[in-house]
């Protein structure tokens, strides 16, 4: 996001809850929520009702916020082994709740990101299959793509270094997130 | 007290009403009445220059008293029906300690309006002004009775005439009553009868609470509630978020979604009853005591030359705000910003801000660039605020 944008998004988010005399909670928490969740859309006239009360915009501030907080964001890892010259088979995120695995080698090389069925966000991140990326130290992307149904994501390996190489000159840390739209 | 969302309802709003109070005074030293743009921006102008004395943490959160009065000042622009009602209350020439009450009553309405519209957004029931009033003074009348309790001794009629029978011993409610959860309204109902308490006065603003023990045990559940939550989680979510604007895209998505194909019928909450409209009695009126350094404030900076210039470099012409406003110039656009987002953010470029406050410069400053005058500045102002709020909105 640049600069400009931030400029842009800080103005919008006041403008869109600045005060305005004998407001009141228009609608529901469990309205607001069935719409944040994308269950039960707003009717015209909610969206009006909505659109027209700053209060209630700020409730449904409060409640996409705790939303996003709730939600996996990002896993970090390192590069922890020592090179002892045999190929790298899987890299862990600190956390534990995410393995990349490295099979196959040279032009063919293949890498996985694996979500452990054990995460306590296991459930809420299959269900709502966000775009995930893999970054390494310096930014690049190593993996791009939504999990499948057992909570896998496949892609070629993209560098012309192999695994361990690759991550030993980037910086020797990689992260799990999810991808800005 | 602490309630979800609410900001001025703690010790340090004592700190917070002087200092509104003291700066508002200075800003009606001129012989005419300021309209509500004046005063805004003069006290302002005052308050951004407040000293280290008024840095002090005005809250549990750490909002400063100066950045919490800065905070109730811009409600007020947004509420100028109560800048209305201030101003019809006043008699021709107000001597200080008039001006000082009414100042005073102002912002003690003010308060109780912004925490409840605070307390709402934080946790999705309704609340009104005077709720929140009540609220605290059911705490106050706790306090009031942990404190006799507490010195049962010195009180022994009073503590037997609240618990309702005779003291001889130390009361066993004394050692059990931890926390605000633990006071049994019948308590507060006969601590109030006891010494002509908020309850038993011709009074008819607590009238909800008049015989209503559950009404009085369901509202220190609340404020217990919170407190022992807040005391486990101190910090504010919130601050969390490495975007405080990413709700924008929920918002925006949750307005763009495609409806249902067979919506029903609009689920709007009804208006809510208020138990609490009875009248205000007025509030309580403190001396305000007197800081000299704020009394030195110079009166209008000039900006360095090229400011107008490096400014414009500084902009993003491109983006969604100045696109909207390009025809207005960017005096009036740093004017927007101003009025919306305060004069100090840190999403403002360096060249936008006068190098001798740190901040957007003054509506004076501005009217100067823009070579019109203060009033004009304003109207172009507020209209170009009215077509983004419309941009914004969809």
């Amino acid at each position: 996001m640049t600069a400009a944008d931030r400029l842009d998004r800080t103005l919008q988010a006041a403008l869109l809850v600045a005060p305005r005399e004998h407001d009141r909670l228009m609608l529901a928490d469990a309205v607001l929520l069935a719409a944040l969740d994308g269950a039960t859309p707003l009717s015209a006239g909610e969206r009006a009702a909505l659109a027209a009360s700053p209060l209630t915009i700020r409730r449904l501030r409060h409640l996409a916020n705790a939303r996003t907080a709730s939600q996996w964001r990002a896993s970090a890892g390192m590069l922890r082994a020592a090179d002892s010259g045999a190929p790298m088979a899987e890299l862990v995120t600190d956390d534990g709740f995410w393995t990349l695995h490295f099979i196959g080698s040279g032009a063919a090389m293949r890498v996985i990101l694996q979500l452990n069925a054990e995460a306590p966000f296991a459930r809420e991140v299959l269900a709502r299959q966000p775009m995930l990326q893999v970054v390494d130290g310096t930014g690049a992307v190593v993996l791009l793509g939504r999990l499948d149904a057992d909570g896998e994501c496949e892609s070629a390996w993209p560098f012309a270094l192999a695994p361990a190489q690759h991550f030993q000159q980037a910086g020797a840390v990689f992260s799990v997130e999810t991808a800005r739209p | 007290m602490r309630l979800p969302g609410t900001r001025y309802q703690e010790h340090g709003w004592e700190q917070v009403r002087k200092l509104l109070g003291q700066c508002s005074l200075a800003a009606f030293a001129s012989p005419s009445l300021p309209g509500l743009d004046d005063y805004i921006e003069a006290v302002a102008a005052i308050l951004h220059q407040a000293g280290a004395r008024w840095q002090a943490p005005g809250n549990s959160y750490g909002d400063s008293v100066r950045d919490l009065a800065l905070t109730l000042l811009y409600e007020l622009q947004a509420r100028p029906g109560d800048w209305t009602a201030f101003c019809v209350t006043l008699p021709a020439a107000p001597g200080e300690a008039l001006l000082r009450k009414k100042i005073n009553d102002m912002y003690a309405t003010l308060r109780d309006k912004v925490d409840s519209d605070n307390y709402q957004a934080a946790c999705g029931r309704a609340c009104s002004p005077n709720r929140m009033y009540a609220y605290r003074m059911l705490d106050t009348a706790y306090h009031e009775v942990a404190r006799l309790f507490a010195d049962w001794r010195s009180h022994a009629a009073q503590v037997g005439a609240i618990l309702g029978r005779d003291i001889d011993a130390a009361p066993i409610e004394a050692r059990q009553m931890q926390s605000v959860g633990h006071c049994r309204p019948e308590w507060i109902l006969r601590w109030s009868a006891s010494c002509g308490g908020p309850l038993h006065t011709r009074s008819k603003r607590f009238d909800a609470l008049k015989d209503n023990p559950a009404k009085i045990k369901a509202m220190l559940d609340d404020i217990a509630e919170y407190e022992a939550l807040s005391a486990n989680l101190d910090a504010d979510w919130r601050h969390d978020l490495d975007d405080a604007t990413l709700w924008l895209d929920d918002y925006w998505r949750v307005l763009a979604a495609p409806e249902a194909a067979a919506p029903g019928p609009d689920r709007m909450l009804e208006e809510p009853l208020d138990d609490f409209a009875g009248l205000d009695d007025g509030v309580d009126n403190e001396p305000v005591d007197i800081d000299p350094a704020l009394d030195l404030i110079a009166a209008s900076v000039s900006l360095p030359p090229g400011f107008l210039q490096m400014a414009r470099l500084a902009e993003d012409q491109t983006s969604w705000a100045a696109r909207i406003m390009i025809e207005d110039g960017l005096p009036v656009r740093l004017a927007v910003h101003a009025k919306l987002t305060g004069v100090e953010d840190d999403a403002y470029p360096d060249a936008w801000c006068d190098p001798a406050t740190g901040a957007l410069p003054t509506m004076q400053q501005l009217a100067g660039l823009a070579g019109v005058s203060l009033p004009t500045l304003r109207k172009r102002r507020d209209a170009a605020i009215a077509r983004l709020l419309a941009a914004a909105r969809t």
